[in-house]
């Protein structure tokens, strides 16, 4: 296997390669550009050219992108029914972008398309390093705030209790970032009830890699 | 330190005035008077040094007026520029409960700097005796690092850690000094090779060394601006370049312990505007239109949240929706 990884920054890509290891069991090769995109919607825009690439230039096999859902529509199991999309759900949103970028490609190196794995964090990445350690920190929590209009908590509050400040430099967050999610790389279970966004991550990331039949 | 700066009738800020926080980002269009707020912290700090002026003589009829007004422990202290003319200040005024606060805050506004960084100055060798403090070009790198290695080691250690974590092709600084005691720069890149000395390395290291200086300074002053801080420098260094300005405004954020430095500086950059859309107080828009120019606040804007929702902070700055751009014939 052979991974690529689109994210905001190193620390969210430092996370996401622990969590993704934790759910292989394995090291798997990583592409060693780490391509990134500055948030959202800048995500949804560099992706197409981002699978292009991936597909025709390189033997990537799995490219995973995560994205923070902030204050849109949470994916729910109604929105992955056939046909189903939710113009405002970042998950579909990027599904869509997979699912429409690469349905004409001609098979390239080896395989039919690139792997599609997609997670979103509800509401910030930083919800899931905080997972396991503040009880009330869940995506349940956050679409039943959602829905009665007094959200849990922000983005910022999140932040601050995982770095402790308001402005962590780079290397800190990384540090802070990685140790929490080491913490998860051994038992992924809890993260995976607790945050569905995540949960659809590692579904993706257990469907085999499209082959040429 | 500097609270708030008010203008009126200085360039072409005619009448608008600007609350300071610890750090500020400056952003507008060429012309708009980013440098005029630089240029009046340059005046005040330049009279702060001089005899108090006659306040009856201070305010001109229809002459430029600069105030400040400072941060506690200093809220009583107003000063306030006479200016000749819209670019010339030379008379101060000084309104303070207590003369013994104007003598603290007349301290930390002697400390006061401002850069304009060029590489070209800062490749060349410097005397060895100029490295002090830093010049507002950076012409004096090499003595300032020279100097640093010599008497400061450990700041010196932290900014070579700091410059081979940003541009890992280099393994460390070397500061060799002549005979006649002129110090050249050059950076070590693995014990094989010799240094590339500074007429062979890119500008944008030493825009890099600059702002490293600046933000590891064993006596940093109390308020540093800076122009053009994203200068020569790859879009994904911007969160360090970031991180080095914070360190200086918020110590405590990054586990120091000394007084905050207040730092002021100014972009053109959408890449590093993008960095602050968690702190939007942070951010200052210079607006021009026409010959008159004036200063808001990003966070003041009251959609901000709303238009944060469409896209990232940068994009939405260079839609024209903040303001903030060339105005088009
Ligand atoms: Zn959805």
């Amino acid at each position: 296997m052979k991974i690529a990884f689109l994210s905001e920054s190193p620390a969210d890509e430092a996370v996401l390669r622990v969590l993704v290891e934790g759910a292989l069991k394995e090291q798997p090769t990583v592409a060693s550009a780490g391509y990134r995109a500055r948030g959202w919607p800048n995500v949804l825009q560099v992706l197409p050219a981002v699978i292009r690439h991936l597909h025709f230039n390189t033997d990537v096999d799995t490219l995973v992108v995560t994205g923070d859902s902030d204050d849109s529509p949470v994916h729910t199991a109604a929105h992955d029914a056939p046909q189903y999309y939710h113009p405002h759900c970042r998950m579909c949103q990027l599904r869509a972008v997979f699912r429409q970028t690469s349905k004409r490609f001609p098979a390239a190196h080896g395989r039919l398309r690139v792997r599609r794995v997609v997670g979103v964090a509800v509401p910030a990445l930083e919800a899931w390093l905080l997972c396991g350690v503040e009880d009330s920190v869940n995506e349940a929590a956050w679409t039943e705030g959602q829905a009665r209009g007094i959200l849990p908590y922000t983005r910022a509050e999140l932040k601050l209790k995982v770095y402790r400040t308001e402005r962590p430099s780079l290397p800190y967050e990384i540090a802070c970032a990685v140790r929490e999610a080491e913490r998860h790389r051994r038992d992924l279970r809890r993260l995976e009830y607790d945050f569905p966004g995540f949960a659809a991550l590692l579904r993706d990331l257990q469907e085999p890699i499209p082959e040429i039949s | 330190m500097i609270a708030s700066v008010a203008f009126r009738n200085f360039k072409a800020l005619r009448n608008t005035s600007l609350r300071l926080s610890p750090f500020n980002l400056v952003i507008g269009a060429n012309g708009s008077g980013k440098t005029s707020l630089i240029q009046a912290l340059q005046q005040l700090r330049a009279l702060a040094k001089l005899p108090l002026g006659d306040p009856a003589t201070v305010t001109r009829a229809g002459g430029s007026e600069i105030s400040f007004a400072f941060d506690a422990p200093h809220l009583g202290v107003i000063a306030r520029l006479g200016c000749v003319d819209d670019a010339v200040c030379d008379l101060l005024r000084v309104e303070s409960v207590n003369r013994a606060d104007w003598e603290e805050v007349k301290v930390g506004l002697a400390t006061m700097r401002s850069y304009v960084f060029d590489h070209a100055a800062m490749a060349a060798p410097a005397p060895r005796e100029s490295g002090a403090r830093l010049a507002g070009d950076g012409s004096n790198l090499a003595a300032v690092l020279a100097r640093w290695q010599r008497e400061t080691p450990a700041a010196f250690d932290q900014l070579q850690a700091e410059l081979t974590r940003w541009l890992p092709e280099f393994t460390g600084i070397v500061v060799p000094e002549d005979a006649g005691g002129v110090v050249r720069l050059g950076l070590k890149i693995g014990d094989a090779e010799g240094p590339v000395m500074a007429d062979n390395l890119s500008q944008g290291v030493f825009y890099v060394l600059g702002i490293l200086v600046l933000s590891f300074d064993p006596a940093p002053p109390a308020v540093v601006c800076i122009e053009e801080i994203d200068r020569g420098i790859h879009p994904r260094m911007l969160r360090a370049v970031r991180d080095a300005l914070y360190r200086l405004s918020y110590p405590a954020a990054m586990g120091e312990t000394r007084a905050p430095v207040q730092v002021i500086a100014t972009t053109h950059s959408p890449y590093l505007l993008d960095l602050f859309r968690e702190h939007p107080e942070e951010i200052v828009i210079t607006q021009k239109h026409g010959h008159e120019a004036h200063f808001e606040r990003l966070a003041d804007r009251a959609d901000l949240a709303e238009l944060l929702r469409e896209g990232s902070l940068g994009d939405i700055w260079f839609s024209g929706i903040l303001g903030g751009v060339p105005e088009e014939s």
